[in-house]
C-alpha cells in the first residue's frame, strides 16, 4: 500500500490564494485528516490529490507514480489515478442499482460479468449492503447511500481512499456509529486514507494523525492527543476543542520552571514548555481550571459568572476574571458567588499567533 | 479509537491487479474537436457564402462575376425596399408593445392573483407557441379577414366598425397573440424565482393590490420585460407568411417578404440585392441579440429559477374583478387560438365559408380528397414528418452532444458552444435558408448531394432549431451534480463513458422533452426551406404558402389541420416527458 507526498501546492483562484505551500506526507496504511473551517483549503486539497484541480505549482506522488509535478508538465488525469473516493453528496448515480454503481469501476477495466458480479457481492458486503443489491438510490436512506458510494471507492481495490466530508449528510447519531465503523474498516484494509472534515469530534476520534488548516495553509500536525493537549498555533488551539488565553510576562527560574504572570494571576502560572521572550499568551483548556466555592482560598482569583450554560455531561461557565475571560467546566452545579478559580500547574500551554491577540478579553457587551 | 483485531489485510490478493489503468490512452479531445467542428460549421457555415454572395455582381452560377457592392446599390435604390424596412419597423413596434403589455399583464394574473382557471390558462396561453404559424393565419383571415365570417357578422349583420386585418396593425395584433407566449414565459419565470415576501411585504405595509403591482410586481420584473421585448422585436423583424398570406389585399411587404419576392419573381434570378439584404437583416438582428445579452448577463438567462420559500404564499384577492378578469383571459385565448383553429377546421370542411349560406349546406369532403389524393400534397406530409423524426433526432444528438462539451468536459474551445449554440435561433429563417441556398451550391461536395434532396432541407431546419434543444437540455444538465462526474473519473472513466453511462442517461427524460419539441418545430417550421424547396422535396409549410398563393384555400386548410393533429398526437404522446421536465 503506497503513501502520498504532496509538496509545496500553490493553487489560486483570482486574487486568493486557497493552496499556499501545503506539503504532507500520509503514511503507508495511515489515516490523516485534514481539518479546517470552510474555505480553509482542505478540500481543495484532497481534490488536488484526486486529479479535480491542478494547482499552479508543486507536486504529488502516490508509491512510485507520480499524479503531479508542475515543474516536470507531469498531470496525470483524474480517471489515472486509481484512488477511491467518497464525496460530500455520495455522488451514487441515480438511475443505477446499487450493483451496477458498485460494478461501474469494473466494468470499465473491462472485467468479466461473472468476475464483476463476484465482486460486488463481496464490497457490498464488506461495507454490510449485501441485501440491497437491486435497489435504486432513491430507495436508500443517507447512510446506506454513503456505504454504497463507500463500496464503489473500494470496488477496485485501491490504496488509497479519500473522504470529502463523508458525514456531514448524517444525523448525529448515525455520524457517531458510522464514524466507528469506517475507522475499523480502514484499518481493517490497511488503506491509506486522507479525510476532509471541519468536525473536530471526528477528526480528534478517528485519525492516526491531524493537519489542521487554515488559509491556505497547515497550521499544525500531530496525533489527536498531541493536538489537543499542545496546539502550538492559537489558531489550532481554537478550532480544536475550547479554549481559554491569557498573556503576560514570562519569567523562568531556576529549575527552568516557566511562570506567566498576568494582572488576574499576579503570583503566576506554571506554564508546561519553555519560551524565549519576556512576553507570551497561554492557552487552558476549560476542564483544566479548577473553580471552587472556597471563598477563603486567597492562592486563587476571584472570578465574575457571566452565564452557564449545561451541556448533558457537565456545566460550562464563561467568567471573568479581572479583564480576562475564562471558560470553565464542571461536572456539577456550582453556586454564582463567592468563588475562587485556580489554573493548575503544567496545565497551560503556550501558543504563537500571527497577530500576537492578547488574552481574551471581555466584550464590553458583557459586563452588565 | 476504533482498532479490532481481526487478521488484515482483508484484500484477496487475486483483486490486487485491478488497480491499474483500465483504459488504453484514447483522447476524448479528438471526439470532442470533432462535435465542436460540426456544430461551428453549421451555424457559422452558411452566413460566409451568404456575405460572400452579396458581395459579388452576378449569382455563384453565372460566369464573370466580379466583388463590388452592386447588390447593396439595387437595394438601396429601390424604393419597395425602404417601404418594407418602414412596415416591417412599424410591425415590429407595435407587435412588441402589444405582446409584451398583454404577456406581463396574463403572467401576473396567472401567477400572483386568485384569478380562476388561472393553472389551465397557463398553459393554454402557450398553444401559439405549438400550433403550426401558417394553419394560424389561415383560420385568422377565414374568421377575421376583410370577408372572413366573423368580419361580415359584425359588419354587416350587426351594423358596427370593423376591423381591418391586411393592415399593418392588424398583421400586429396577430404577430403579438404569437409572440405572446414568449414575454409570458420570461415573466412567469422572473415570478417564480423570486418568492411573494417581497409584494407581501408591501401588502402588509398598507399598498393595496394595483399598488403593489404597479410600485414592486412591475419595477421586479422589468428586466424580464426588457428582455422579451428585445426578442420579441428581433423575431418580429423577419416574419415571412403574414405579409405574404394577409399582405397582397392592400399591398403591404415587409423585410423577409420583399426578399422572398425579389428573389422569386425578381428578372434575373436570385440577385445579389437579395443577399445584400440579407446580410444586412442578419447584422441588425445580431446587434439586438448582442444587447439583450448585454441586458441579461452572459449566460444567466439559462440558469433554472426555482421558487425559494413560497409556502405560505397568498395570492393577490382580485375580489369583484375575479370572474370578469377570468372571463375576459379566456376571451382572448378563445378568439387568438381557438376559434381560429375551429374556424380552420370548418374552412377543410366547406366549399367556402361564407355568411351567405349556412355552412352545412356547403359541406364537402373535396378538401380532404384533395390532402389525400394530391401526390405533392402527401409528399409533402410524408417529407415533412420524415424531416420532423429524423432532424429532431439527429438535432437532439448533436445538441446532447455539444451541451456535454461546452459544460461537462475540459475541451479547450468549450466556452464557444453555448453562444454558437443560442445563435441560429437569431438568424432570420429565410436568411439562414439563403446562406444554406448559396452554401450548397458553393461548397460542392459535398453540398450537391444535399441540395436536391430533403436532407438539404432537414440540415437548414435542424440548424436553425439547434436553440430550442439546447434550451431543454442546458437546464437539466446544470442541475445533475458535478460530483457524478467526479465520482466516475474517479472509478476510472474517461470523458465518453461518462457520458454514455452516467450523463446521457440521467438527461433521459430531458432529451425526450427536447425531441418532442424539436419534433413539433420541425414539422411547423418553413421559413429556413422557402429558398430550398425544388419539386420532390417538398414540406407542409411551404407547399401551404404556395398552394395558397395560388389561390387553392381549402385543401391548405386541411393540410393546415393534419399538420395540427400530428402535433396534437404527439405533443399528448410526449406530454409526461415535457411536464416532468418542467416540475424537476
Amino acid at each position: 500500500m503506497p503513501e502520498i507526498r504532496v509538496e509545496h501546492l500553490i493553487k489560486s483562484f483570482g486574487d486568493h490564494r486557497v493552496l499556499d505551500d501545503v506539503t504532507f506526507t500520509v503514511k503507508d496504511k495511515e489515516f490523516v485528516t485534514l481539518l479546517g473551517p470552510s474555505g480553509c483549503g482542505k478540500t481543495t486539497t484532497l481534490m488536488s490529490i484526486a486529479g479535480f484541480v491542478t494547482p499552479e505549482t508543486g507536486a504529488i506522488a502516490c508509491g512510485d507514480e507520480t499524479f503531479l509535478d508542475r515543474s516536470a508538465g507531469v498531470d496525470r488525469a483524474a480517471e489515472d489515478r486509481n484512488l477511491g473516493i467518497v464525496f460530500q453528496s455520495y455522488a451514487v448515480w441515480p438511475h443505477m442499482t446499487v450493483a451496477a454503481n458498485v460494478g461501474f469501476p469494473l466494468k470499465v477495466r473491462r472485467l468479466g460479468r461473472k468476475a464483476i458480479r463476484e465482486r460486488v457481492e463481496e464490497v457490498l458486503d464488506l461495507v454490510e449492503m449485501g441485501e440491497y443489491v437491486d435497489r435504486y438510490p432513491y430507495q436508500l436512506s443517507g447512510g446506506q447511500q454513503q456505504r454504497v458510494a463507500l463500496a464503489r471507492a473500494l470496488a477496485y481495490s485501491p490504496g488509497v481512499l479519500l473522504l470529502d466530508e463523508p458525514f456531514s449528510n448524517l444525523d448525529a447519531k448515525l455520524r457517531e456509529r458510522a464514524r466507528a465503523w469506517l475507522k475499523e474498516l480502514q484499518h481493517n484494509l490497511g488503506l491509506t486514507t486522507v479525510f476532509v472534515t471541519h468536525d473536530q469530534d471526528e477528526a480528534l476520534s478517528m485519525s492516526d494523525r491531524l493537519l489542521v488548516m487554515n488559509d491556505g495553509r497547515i497550521l499544525g500536525g500531530g496525533s489527536p492527543e498531541e493536538i489537543y493537549r499542545e496546539p502550538g498555533e492559537r489558531f489550532v488551539a481554537e478550532f480544536v476543542g475550547r479554549c481559554s488565553f491569557l498573556s503576560g510576562q514570562v519569567t523562568t527560574d531556576a529549575e527552568g520552571t516557566c511562570r506567566l504572570t498576568t494582572p488576574e494571576f499576579p503570583d503566576g502560572i506554571v506554564v508546561r514548555g519553555h519560551h524565549p521572550g519576556p512576553e507570551a499568551t497561554v492557552a487552558v483548556r476549560p476542564e483544566d481550571i479548577e473553580i471552587h466555592e472556597h471563598a477563603d482560598d486567597f492562592t486563587a482569583a476571584e472570578p465574575i459568572v457571566l452565564d452557564v450554560s449545561y451541556l448533558g455531561d457537565r456545566y460550562q461557565y464563561r467568567v471573568a476574571v479581572g479583564r480576562a475571560e475564562l471558560v470553565v467546566q464542571t461536572t456539577r452545579r456550582i453556586a454564582t458567588d463567592g468563588l475562587r478559580v485556580r489554573i493548575p500547574p503544567g496545565v497551560a500551554t503556550f501558543v504563537e499567533s500571527d497577530d500576537n491577540a492578547p488574552s481574551t478579553e471581555i466584550d464590553e457587551t458583557h459586563e452588565s | 479509537m476504533t482498532t479490532s483485531t481481526v487478521d488484515r489485510p482483508r484484500w484477496p490478493d487475486r483483486f490486487r491487479g485491478l488497480a491499474r489503468s483500465p483504459r488504453s490512452l484514447r483522447p476524448a479531445s479528438a471526439a470532442q474537436g470533432l462535435i465542436w467542428a460540426v456544430v461551428v460549421v453549421l451555424v457559422v457555415g452558411p452566413l460566409v457564402p451568404l456575405v460572400y454572395a452579396s458581395l459579388r455582381n452576378k449569382p455563384f452560377y453565372l460566369p464573370g462575376g466580379a466583388f463590388s457592392l452592386d447588390g447593396y446599390s439595387t437595394l438601396f435604390a429601390d424604393p419597395a425596399f425602404w417601404e418594407a424596412v418602414r412596415n416591417t419597423v412599424l410591425f415590429a413596434l407595435l407587435t412588441t408593445v402589444l405582446a409584451v403589455a398583454g404577456g406581463t399583464a396574463f403572467a401576473i394574473l396567472c401567477n400572483r392573483t386568485n384569478l380562476p382557471g388561472r393553472k389551465v390558462y397557463a398553459v393554454l396561453l402557450l398553444a401559439p407557441i405549438v400550433i403550426p404559424p401558417l394553419g394560424l393565419i389561415v383560420g385568422w383571415l377565414a374568421l377575421y379577414g376583410q370577408s372572413g365570417y366573423i368580419t361580415v357578422l359584425v359588419g354587416d349583420d350587426l351594423n358596427l366598425p370593423v376591423w381591418n386585418l391586411s393592415s399593418i396593425p392588424g398583421m400586429a395584433v396577430l404577430g403579438a397573440a404569437v409572440a405572446l407566449p414568449i414575454a409570458f414565459l420570461t415573466c412567469q419565470a422572473a415570478l417564480s424565482g423570486t418568492d411573494s415576501s417581497l409584494e407581501d411585504a408591501a401588502r402588509s405595509a398598507g399598498a393595496t393590490p394595483p399598488q403593489v403591482i404597479r410600485r414592486v410586481t412591475l419595477p421586479m420584473l422589468r428586466p424580464a420585460i426588457l428582455n422579451s421585448a428585445v426578442l420579441i422585436f428581433a423575431l418580429s423583424l423577419e416574419v415571412l407568411g403574414l405579409p405574404l398570406i394577409l399582405g397582397p389585399p392592400a399591398h403591404i411587404d415587409f423585410y423577409a417578404s420583399y426578399l422572398y419576392k425579389t428573389w422569386t419573381s425578381g428578372v434575373l434570378p436570385d440577385p445579389p440585392s437579395v443577399s445584400a439584404g440579407a446580410v444586412l437583416l442578419l447584422i441588425v438582428v445580431s446587434a439586438l441579440l448582442l444587447v439583450r445579452m448585454r441586458l441579461l448577463g452572459s449566460e444567466q438567462r439559462f440558469v433554472v429559477t426555482t421558487t425559494r420559500g413560497g409556502g405560505t404564499y397568498q395570492p393577490m384577492d382580485l375580489r369583484r374583478w375575479r370572474w370578469p378578469a377570468s372571463a375576459a383571459v379566456g376571451a382572448f385565448i378563445a378568439v387568438t387560438s381557438l376559434v381560429p383553429l375551429l374556424g380552420l377546421v370548418l374552412m377543410s370542411s366547406v366549399r367556402a365559408l361564407t355568411r351567405l349560406q349556412p355552412p352545412w349546406e356547403l359541406l364537402t369532403t373535396d378538401n380532404w380528397n384533395h390532402v389525400a389524393t394530391d401526390v405533392t400534397l402527401r409528399r409533402a406530409i410524408s417529407n415533412s414528418l420524415i424531416i420532423a423524426v429524423v432532424g429532431g433526432a439527429l438535432a437532439v444528438l448533436l445538441v446532447a452532444a455539444a451541451t456535454l462539451i461546452a459544460h461537462r468536459s475540459g475541451f479547450f474551445l468549450r466556452r464557444t458552444l453555448a453562444p454558437t449554440l443560442i445563435y441560429p435561433r437569431a438568424v432570420p429563417g429565410i436568411i439562414l435558408g439563403i446562406g444554406f441556398f448559396w452554401s450548397y451550391l458553393l461548397v460542392n461536395p459535398p453540398g450537391g448531394s444535399v441540395r436536391n434532396n430533403i436532407w438539404g432541407e432537414l440540415i437548414a431546419l435542424g440548424v436553425r432549431n439547434l436553440t430550442l434543444a439546447y434550451i431543454v437540455i442546458y437546464p437539466s444538465l446544470a442541475r445533475i451534480n458535478a460530483e457524478f462526474d467526479r465520482a466516475a473519473r474517479a472509478a476510472g472513466a474517461g470523458w465518453w463513458t461518462i457520458a454514455r453511462r452516467i450523463l446521457l442517461p440521467i438527461l433521459r427524460p430531458a432529451l425526450l422533452a427536447a425531441f418532442v419539441l424539436m419534433f413539433v418545430t420541425l414539422l411547423n417550421d418553413y421559413d429556413p426551406v422557402v429558398f430550398l424547396q425544388k419539386p420532390g422535396t417538398e414540406i407542409i409549410g411551404v407547399t401551404m404558402l404556395q398552394y395558397f398563393q395560388r389561390g387553392v384555400v381549402g385543401p391548405v386548410a386541411a393540410l393546415a389541420v393534419v399538420q395540427i393533429l400530428i402535433v396534437a398526437v404527439v405533443l399528448s404522446l410526449g406530454w409526461r416527458a415535457i411536464t416532468r421536465i418542467r416540475h424537476a
